[in-house]
């Protein structure tokens, strides 16, 4: 038993570690290929540099997805905007959780999908979007709708859209930089003024070992980030309804349901409260696939609500 | 060393800004939140006259339904007017007490039931007195946090330092019924179909 305001700390105790854990990883991953790259083609680190141009590709490439990532989202899923009158209990849930998060309403949107889901996204609380399928609303009793959209706010309030960018940022940094260097490598192309000393021998395997492992291994904490993230948000819709049965029965209907979302695809899954893909394995497997999982599994979510009510 | 004595005071004083802007902007934030709450007792009131407009005809014959009804809206204007929060806080409470005497009245008569405008008459007697709960949950969440930074060690040095004082937030009596259990209280309910 843990109070409310004591998961919220350690969540974010949490979430801070695995976040440093991953900027630590990436300064090493950099500094490991330009060294490698300095030992490969004598190539002077400073300035702007491969790293630098690197960041500036796999931020240039993340930068439209984040920036317009409400309507993106919205445009590949079909959503349309929720009217007050049609579906007038998730609308006013909408309008009465943000008032009780302080934040300014989120626009609320619908899919017209039988499948039970929700997700969030935006780049900042006064760009966000709530969206909810049809099956969602009409499995839902209101309190139940009111633990889901708590859910979604906090990740809102948490600027979760952001965090998820930015890491999405680092890791194609990190992936780029390795393709670079297994290219290089393969090429056989040395410079003329070589410098082999051991050092530089070092940094090649390094580099070599870092090309092949470090674009997963980023990959691997990023998902663990984003689990990190749905316990906090979990948590914080806690915070706002203070009846964690609601959020319980949600995510015990969602995940009992055994259809797909069909709109959902890989780069919009970390987005919605419980994972679009249902997971079939089980026991040493499933905790090997729970990896490579944008969501932690639902029961151990229920049994963490279970402990705060 | 001199450079590095000069960082630390760099990041004192910015620690010490960060802090004080927290202290001032919670009070900023906890004032619009109480404001919230008149806002939205004042959408419950107005919301009321015509709420009644359109059920009365479904609802003839139960008077004492429209008086509470009428009561209560007369309550949440005069504490709006008055502008002390917890007197709106106590009409608010009024109104939600109507919600459960509609529900006894639908159930047991098909005929409103089946007619959708009592129902959705309940609907939005629900919505509007979870606005002002939720409104009232936002003053109660930003002054704790607001009491609790004040509290803690080291921000407790600034607040004493600018004479930040403990916030009431929405005053509850903290003697009395509600915090002790009657061993009637303690027998689990039944209920009877």
């Amino acid at each position: 038993m843990i109070n409310i305001y004591e998961a919220i700390d350690a969540n974010k105790r949490k979430s801070a570690i695995v976040i440093i854990a991953f900027v630590i990883f990436i300064t090493l991953t950099t500094y490991v290929f330009s060294q490698a790259f300095g030992a490969y083609y004598g190539y002077k680190t400073g300035g702007l540099g491969l790293v630098g141009i690197a960041f500036i590709i796999s931020g240039l490439m993340s930068i439209g997805s984040y920036y317009f990532s409400d309507k993106i989202v919205l445009a590949i899923s079909g959503a349309k905007p929720a009217d007050r009158k049609k579906d007038y209990i998730f609308y006013t849930v909408v309008e009465n959780l943000s008032i009780a998060s302080g934040l300014p309403k989120p626009r609320a949107y619908v899919i017209e999908d039988t499948a039970p889901n929700a997700f969030a996204t935006g780049r900042d609380p006064e760009h966000a979007v709530v969206c909810v399928t049809r099956g969602l609303l009409d499995k839902l009793i209101r309190t139940e709708l009111e633990g889901v959209i708590a859910h979604e706010l906090s990740h809102i309030k948490h600027y979760d859209i952001r965090l998820a960018g930015i890491v999405t940022v680092l890791v194609g940094l990190v992936a780029l930089l390795g393709d670079w260097f297994l290219r290089a490598s393969w090429m056989g192309r040395r410079s003329k003024n070589k410098r082999s000393n051991q050092l530089d021998a070092l940094f090649m395997i390094l580099g070599l070992l870092f090309a092949l492992l470090a674009p997963i291994i980023a990959k691997f904490i990023q998902l663990a980030i984003s689990r990190r993230r749905e316990f906090m948000a979990d948590a914080g819709a806690i915070a706002i309804t203070r009846q964690p049965q609601g959020l319980i029965s949600a995510l015990e209907k969602i995940s009992a349901d055994k259809e797909p979302l069909e709109v959902a695809n890989k780069a919009t899954a970390h987005f919605y409260i419980v994972s679009p893909f249902k997971d079939r394995a089980h026991g040493a497997l499933n905790r090997f696939s729970g990896l490579f999982n944008t969501h932690p599994p639902v029961t151990e979510r229920i049994k963490i609500l279970n402990n705060m009510a | 060393m001199t450079y590095i004595l000069i960082g630390i005071a760099l990041i004192l004083v910015f620690w010490i800004i960060s802090t004080y802007n927290f202290f001032v902007s919670a009070k900023a934030r906890i004032k619009a939140a109480v404001q919230e709450i008149g806002n939205q007792l004042k959408r419950q009131a107005d919301l009321i006259p015509n709420l009644e407009s359109s059920a009365k005809g479904y609802l003839k014959h139960e008077k004492g339904i429209f008086k509470d009804l009428t009561s209560a809206r007369k309550a949440i204007d005069k504490a709006v007017k008055s502008g002390d929060v917890q007197k709106m806080a106590d009409a608010g409470s009024q109104f939600s007490q109507i919600l459960p005497k509609l529900q006894v009245l639908v159930e047991s008569n098909p005929e409103i039931k089946g007619s959708g405008v009592v129902t959705k008459l309940m609907d939005e007697l629900r919505d509007t007195s979870d606005k002002v709960m939720y409104s009232r949950r936002l003053v109660i969440d930003l002054t704790a946090d607001f009491n609790v930074k004040r509290a803690r060690v080291p921000s407790n040095i600034i607040a004493s330092m600018f004479k930040f004082e403990e916030l009431p937030g929405l005053i509850t009596p903290e003697k009395g019924e509600h915090t002790s259990v009657s061993s009637k209280d303690v027998k689990t309910p039944k209920v009877n179909l």
